[in-house]
């Protein structure tokens, strides 16, 4: 069974819905309608550019190009991260998160795709491509979350971590409270839709494959690798994050940066 | 000398707090800092703990000045009481026992009776133990921190208001257990004239600063 073609001018009708939530929108003078037409023109916009620039990525298909892309989607991911955090875009904070979830990516990818899926040519661009952007999604949200609760609670706790200091802690050791809270921060969201994928909602992924016409069990059995991808990568990512960090925002009596913080 | 401040300068945006201050500490001294509000009793704690650098000037430790790794050795060798302890989320036994499981601060984990013994003879309930930590009052609070110093057995203590929260009896107990040791030394602030008159000597930080 094969995916029925769209063409430009049924996508069109499929824009008219928006004229439900503008109306209620409009009706409880939200004023959300303007920020609704420009995230709905970026969205098309950003997704017509990625349609044509994948399709240039799969016919040429080569594992180079693809890793100079999943850095792009990294770097774009890492300038995001900082800019939904609460704190400041500095160096400091940018060159680790980059690293940490490029690692956390690049060891995810390898895992899946070559050790469980085993592709038959390296990073794939069918594969490697939509699994990466997935993965990368929930690692910008699950990063935001775990550097925003680690440092801020840390700032608000100052005196908690010096007396664990001062009673002859490592800032390792001092810092080990702070790391289990941004931990469950981070994890609770992929942990709750984990627990509900299927009863309360059909993935996109999972969705996605069964409209183009695989077969529902093929299309689980992928969702569930994808989950598993998404849980591990976003953990990775998150701790390293906050350890690669931690290298550049301590001063050397340990004590954190403050001008890391935008209040 | 155990600790000592050399020439130290220090101020916080628009407010001097040091202008070349100096002490000399010897290893087994009690000493009270004296001063007004805000002339610089917790600061000074602060810059020996290395949480606040001075502008000018240096601390020594043993004769070697406390930054990297000295400052580190330092903090194993120390125990640090704040005025307002706010150290954790989890039960009073947790908090209390967390320091001890640091690798470098050599402290054995004390046995439950011996925390219930400090706990007692500074007016803490046993059932304390198994309360959350932040549900206590700042009493409660400082009581657990100053029993929590009193467990670390530490060579060098810096305690800020060590009596204010305790009864006549629980004052002579933890007098007894921090005082009593020759080789400890203590550097302390305090409005309560019991504590000082058992101390060495004064540092008056107004007279100094």
């Amino acid at each position: 069974m094969d995916i029925i073609q769209l063409s430009w001018f049924q996508l069109a009708i499929g824009f008219i819905i928006l004229i439900i939530p503008a109306a209620i929108f409009w009706w409880y003078k939200t004023g959300l309608n303007r920020q609704m037409v420009i995230a709905t023109i970026r969205m098309t916009l950003q997704l017509l550019f990625v349609g044509y620039y994948l399709e240039y990525l799969f016919e040429y298909d080569n594992a180079w190009l693809n890793t100079a892309w999943i850095m792009i989607m990294v770097v774009v991911a890492d300038f995001a991260t900082i800019d939904r955090s609460d704190l400041k875009s500095k160096w400091s904070l940018i060159l680790p998160i980059f690293f940490a979830t490029f690692l956390g990516i690049i060891l995810i990818n390898l895992f899946f795709l070559e050790l469980v899926i085993q592709l038959p040519k390296f990073l794939e661009a069918q594969y490697a491509i939509p699994i990466t952007g997935m993965v990368l999604g929930n690692c910008l949200r699950s990063n935001v979350i775990g550097i925003n609760d680690f440092y801020y609670n840390l700032k608000n706790n100052k005196e908690r971590y010096q007396f664990y200091l001062a009673s002859g802690a490592t800032r390792a050791e001092a810092l080990y409270p702070f790391f289990q809270s941004a931990l469950k921060k981070s994890a609770n969201p992929t942990l709750a839709s984990m627990a509900t994928i299927g009863l309360v909602s059909l993935p996109g992924m999972m969705t996605g494959q069964i409209l183009s016409g695989a077969s529902p069990m093929t299309a689980i059995q992928y969702q569930i690798m994808i989950m598993l991808a998404i849980f591990s990568g976003t953990i990775l990512s998150v701790f390293l994050a906050i350890k690669f960090c931690n290298r550049t925002v301590f001063f050397e009596n340990d004590m954190l940066d403050q001008s890391i913080f935008k209040d | 000398m155990i600790l000592q401040a050399k020439n130290i300068h220090f101020s916080y945006p628009g407010e001097p707090i040091f202008k070349g201050f100096n002490f000399n500490l010897k290893e087994g001294e009690k000493v009270v800092v004296k001063g007004e509000s805000g002339s610089g009793k917790s600061t000074l704690f602060r810059l020996i703990m290395g949480f606040e650098l001075p502008d000018r000037g240096e601390l020594l430790y043993k004769g070697e000045p406390l930054t990297g790794s000295a400052l580190r050795h330092f903090r194993t060798k120390s125990a640090w009481l704040p005025q307002d302890l706010n150290i954790g989320e989890g039960t009073v036994m947790e908090v209390v026992q967390y320091p001890f499981q640091f690798k470098q601060s050599g402290n054995s984990m004390p046995d439950s009776e011996k925390i219930k013994e400090i706990f007692s003879d500074l007016g803490l309930e046993p059932e304390t133990l198994q309360k959350t930590f932040s549900d206590l009052s700042t009493g409660q609070r400082q009581r657990v921190g100053l029993a929590l110093c009193i467990l670390l057995k530490k060579p060098v203590m810096l305690l800020d208001e060590p009596t204010s929260a305790l009864d006549e009896a629980s004052k002579q107990k933890a007098a007894n257990h921090l005082l009593s040791d020759p080789k400890r030394t203590i550097l302390s602030t305090s409005h309560d004239p019991w504590w000082v008159e058992r101390c060495d000597r004064i540092i008056d930080l107004d007279y100094h600063t």
